[in-house]
């Protein structure tokens, strides 16, 4: 009787535990910390990927959608400056949250840009910030903190115009971040952050870092 | 009317079991209080209510637990079937003492346990000073200070109704200050969930959720998004949030308001929540 009930009150230890062990397993996982962050990058900004001046996908499944090119899967090394260059071609659409309009986590805090003003004048000049409401894009890389918002070509300028930003930025370790635009650039989405917004290879993609 | 009565034969189970249980269940509750980590931890007041909110209601299951797993394993052992089927025995038509005491004792504890978790949602849900701190340590400027956190895809920021409204890209918060934070979104719902801080509350556009901590502890937090939001769902978060000392916070708000200074000037005053227009963007 004693082995019997020494084995019910084993059993019962050893149940507990094992369930204690799961349970204890999964309450004491905790969120990680994030690995989060990005040599030469030259893209491009277009309004509609099939009719880029640089490098259009005429034979995009979607050629009128907005998006960066040639690509927004971006290998770099890790541990590195890394220069970029962006041709912005499109238009103002304006950022929701205004504060996206600040340069943030460059080298130097700012982005070089060539772009031409209101009255259609090319200008040139180092920036820490644009007017929210005139940005067509931004480059972002939150886990970087890097924050980059792309003037929109103004209507004045001489059609087929470019505003070309430069700016450099250095990578940490090794791991895949992601970039972003913060603009709500979707043309006829709801809120403008659906389709391209939402899909890997127009207005987002990762940064793999090597 | 029936009594509650032990066959004889079942006496020795009986005693067996009960002496088991009272045994199993006292390490069980020595072992969970003891033992465990309960979320979210002790950063802020509220998460501390929490954790022991939940401690409480797993000691109370513990031997709940501990018995049923017992009885599972005791009848499989001592009331197996060896030989040939049993004929069913007569029918028990209702015991009331046991039907009584029964229904009496679980309704003690749901009552119990339904008190112990509106006490704790009603605390969690008012401004708290840290016990022991005196009211002008505890408010730190004199006031529960208001942080929006604003959700939009895929990051969050923080804005300082205090300060002037300004707006950063990290939550940092004074340690023994009361705060009021109000969230929001940009576009569409999120979640703002800073775990060691012990809240999760949705992020909707147009809706000004409040809710309060008061850190009682220094140290980093995460944040993180937890409402299916898009593609980058998962990497909306930041492991960066601090709860400070009050003096390092007035520096690392000066500090802010100075680099933020000039972008400041093109963010809209202060208001609850955003509802952003139009509905559909052409560009």
């Amino acid at each position: 009787m004693i082995r019997r009930l020494s084995f019910t009150a084993a059993s019962v230890v050893v149940v507990i535990i094992l369930v204690v062990v799961f349970v204890g397993q999964f309450m004491l996982r905790r969120p990680g910390a994030l690995e989060g962050q990005p040599t030469s990058i030259h893209l491009e900004t277009v309004a509609a990927v099939g009719a880029a001046n640089e490098w259009p996908r005429p034979n995009d499944p979607h050629p009128d959608w907005v998006g960066y090119l040639p690509t927004t899967i971006l290998r770099v090394p890790a541990n590195s400056t890394i220069n970029v260059q962006i041709d912005q071609e499109d238009g103002a659409t304006g950022l929701r949250n205004p504060f996206w309009g600040k340069v943030f986590g460059t080298i130097g805090g700012n982005m070089h840009m060539t772009y031409f003003d209101s009255k259609g004048n090319p200008q040139e000049g180092d920036m820490t910030s644009i007017d929210p409401t005139q940005a067509a894009h931004t480059f972002a890389i939150p886990d970087l903190g890097v924050f980059v918002p792309l003037l929109g070509v103004d209507p004045s300028a001489p059609p087929g115009s470019t505003n070309v930003i430069t700016f450099s930025f250095k990578t940490q370790g090794p791991g895949i971040y992601h970039w972003q635009c913060f603009v709500p650039c979707a043309a006829k989405t709801v809120f403008g952050n659906g389709g391209p917004m939402q899909t890997l290879g127009y207005m987002g993609g990762e940064l793999i870092v090597t | 009317m029936s009594t509650f009565h032990i066959e004889d034969a079942d006496r020795p189970h009986a005693v067996r079991l009960a002496i088991t249980w009272v045994i199993l269940s006292a390490i069980a509750v020595i072992a969970v209080v003891l033992f465990i980590h309960y979320p979210p931890g002790d950063q802020t007041i509220q998460g501390a209510d929490q954790a022991s909110t939940l401690l409480l209601l797993t000691a109370i299951a513990a031997p709940v637990f501990v018995g049923v797993v017992m009885m599972i394993i005791y009848s499989a052992i001592y009331f197996r079937r060896s030989g040939p089927e049993l004929v069913d025995g007569p029918p028990r038509l209702g015991n009331a003492p046991v039907q009584v005491v029964w229904i009496a004792g679980s309704a003690i504890i749901v009552l119990f346990l339904a008190f112990v978790g509106i006490s704790t949602l009603a605390t969690n849900s008012s401004a708290q000073t840290v016990p022991g701190q005196s009211s002008a340590t505890a408010t730190g400027a004199g006031s529960e200070m208001q942080v929006q956190v604003i959700a939009q895809q895929w990051y969050f920021t923080y804005r300082y109704a205090d300060y002037g409204g300004v707006e950063t890209t990290h939550l940092y918060l004074p340690v023994n200050r009361p705060v009021e934070l109000h969230v929001t979104s940009l576009d569409i719902i999120h979640s703002f969930w800073a775990y060691q801080l012990g809240v999760k509350a949705d992020a909707n556009p147009g809706v000004d959720n409040v809710f309060h901590v008061t850190p009682q502890k220094t140290g980093s937090f995460q944040v993180r998004c937890a409402e299916l939001c898009g593609i980058w769902h998962g990497t909306m978060a930041d492991s960066q949030g601090q709860v400070v000392s009050q003096s390092d916070f007035d520096t690392w708000i000066a500090q802010q308001q100075q680099d933020y200074a000039a972008i400041q000037q093109a963010v809209p005053s202060y208001a609850p929540f955003y509802f952003p227009l139009p509905l559909t963007k052409g560009s």
